[in-house]
């Protein structure tokens, strides 16, 4: 319609503003960090953010109720995605080889009497930063999503359309990559 | 994958040591209910392997919170709260900025309101729903798909959802919407919430007590359960309305699903579905006395 909107069209306007502003704003940082470690920088990062949250608001009817950063997070993958098929079309993980990487056992464990936690628990952020960064796309974004954005199994299962046994295991496979680099024990072969 | 092959310990944690690692995994992110949680802290004090882990796990976390978050910067969130306000802007009738701030308060109640009910269901995550859930990927991995196979693709996904709705009553408080052991109360109850109800007669001379009855919505379509107990296993009885299109099945099927035990009937009024984590052998008898009740008292089974 052009004219002059009724007040009904007015409240809903209203109300999808306060909505935006509730369900959407306080999760920016959990935003910016995911779309950061899919995409690998903060300026990519601020861009994808901006395209989910247009996203978001067209779409914020849909929103029903539950975890909002969840579901504000799963808006921001997706649209990770996206720009990234865009824009770096040869870096973007098929889905299909996924369940490969689900298939892969965990690593097995070498000696268990360690000063590895010690040592894991001194890395510095950086070298922290840089063996996520290293992850397979999979295990990277699982890994990120539990321990940067503090969503529960169920909720990650819920986003990757997976069930949460996969998330477990791949869960246990990233933390095991890491644990390996940062507690500087070798995998075998 | 026959049901014994996977069968829990004395305390129910996986016999598999890598299955028990991901319990580990579990414990440290706090998806597991204090009686899980106390059950793995006792097995990790018994296995130095499983309490190594522990600290590994332990230190990773510690470090990974130390990486620094992504800041938000005004500018950034400036221009994303844009997005709401340019929208109102272009409306005839101007709307105050300040609305999109001063509303939350007010509006605040009604999404607290909301989320009790999400969060029954998000954080009673426990062990037991993990532990079928690494089984059925085990099953997913290796192709071994019994039900994939046999049956056809829309009872496989209402398979899938009798599994879950099962799953989650023994998640809830309480496996049932309405507590009772007598057939009289449970029916009318049913009819009065959905209109449609099955027979619901009480065995628990036959060593299955009628606990209740709840609404399971599969598809799009609520449907009455009856809840049974035998022993210490819970069996879910779905009974679906048969529809014109829906097949006749009047022999028993046995399926799988999400790590339960499934049998699947028909009669003339209802499509049944009866599902539990009790031993097959357990199951296939409370079917074979349920059909054989309702023969024996069909008034037990008319509407109302």
């Amino acid at each position: 319609m052009a004219g002059a909107p009724d007040d009904g069209t007015v409240l809903s306007e209203k109300m999808l503003a306060t909505r935006f502003a509730e369900v959407v704003l306080p999760h920016l940082g959990d935003a910016l960090s995911l779309a950061r470690w899919l995409t690998g920088n903060q300026a990519d990062a601020e861009d994808v953010v901006q395209e989910a949250c247009l996203k978001a608001h067209a779409g914020i009817t849909g929103f029903a109720g539950g975890n909002p950063r969840a579901w504000l997070l799963t808006i921001v993958r997706n649209a990770s995605y996206t720009w990234m098929a865009r824009n770096r079309p040869r870096s973007v993980v098929a889905v299909g080889d996924l369940a490969d990487l689900d298939d892969v056992s965990p690593p097995p464990d070498s000696d268990a009497d360690s000063p590895e936690a010690a040592l894991i628990a001194k890395a510095n952020s950086a070298a922290v930063e840089a063996a996520i960064a290293r992850l397979p796309q999979a295990f990277r974004e699982t890994v990120v999503l539990r321990d940067i954005n503090g969503l529960s199994y169920r909720e990650i299962a819920a986003m990757l359309g997976v069930p949460q046994g996969t998330v477990m295991s791949r869960l246990a496979r990233a933390r095991g990559l890491l644990m390996t680099e940062l507690g500087g024990r070798h995998e075998p072969a | 994958m026959s049901p014994h092959e996977n069968r829990p310990r004395e305390d129910g944690l996986p016999q598999d040591p890598q299955d028990m690692k991901l319990m580990i995994h579990a414990l440290v992110d706090g998806e597991l209910d204090a009686a899980a949680a106390l059950a793995v802290e006792r097995r990790m004090a018994a296995d130095p392997e499983l309490a190594a882990e522990h600290a590994r796990l332990v230190a990773l976390r510690g470090a990974v919170a130390s990486v620094p978050r992504a800041t938000v910067s005004d500018d950034f969130l400036a221009r994303i709260a844009a997005i709401a306000e340019v929208k109102d802007a272009g409306e005839a009738e101007p709307v105050q900025p300040i609305a999109a701030t001063a509303e939350p308060q007010q509006q605040q109640g009604k999404v607290i309101a909301m989320q009790p009910r999400a969060a029954r269901w998000f954080n009673s995550f426990d062990w037991r729903q993990m532990a079928a859930s690494i089984a059925l990927t085990a099953v997913l991995a290796s192709g071994a798909t019994q039900w994939l196979t046999t049956a056809d693709n829309g009872s496989d996904s209402f398979a899938v959802a009798v599994a879950n709705g099962h799953r989650r009553s023994l998640l809830a408080a309480t496996p049932v919407d309405i507590v009772s052991s007598d057939r009289h109360t449970v029916k009318p109850w049913l009819d009065g919430r959905i209109g449609v109800s099955p027979a619901a007669p009480d065995m628990a001379k036959d060593g299955y007590a009628l606990l209740g009855g709840r609404v399971e919505v599969i598809g799009d379509r609520p449907m009455p359960a009856l809840v049974y107990r035998h022993h210490e296993h819970l069996i879910t009885l779905v009974a679906a309305p048969r529809q014109n299109e829906a097949k006749s099945m009047p022999v028993a099927d046995d399926l799988s699903a999400g790590g339960f035990l499934l049998v699947h009937w028909t009669d003339d009024a209802f499509s049944y579905w009866a599902i539990s984590d009790a031993e097959r052998p357990a199951l296939d008898d409370f079917v074979a006395r349920f059909r054989a009740a309702i023969i024996a008292n069909p008034a037990a089974g008319s509407p109302g």
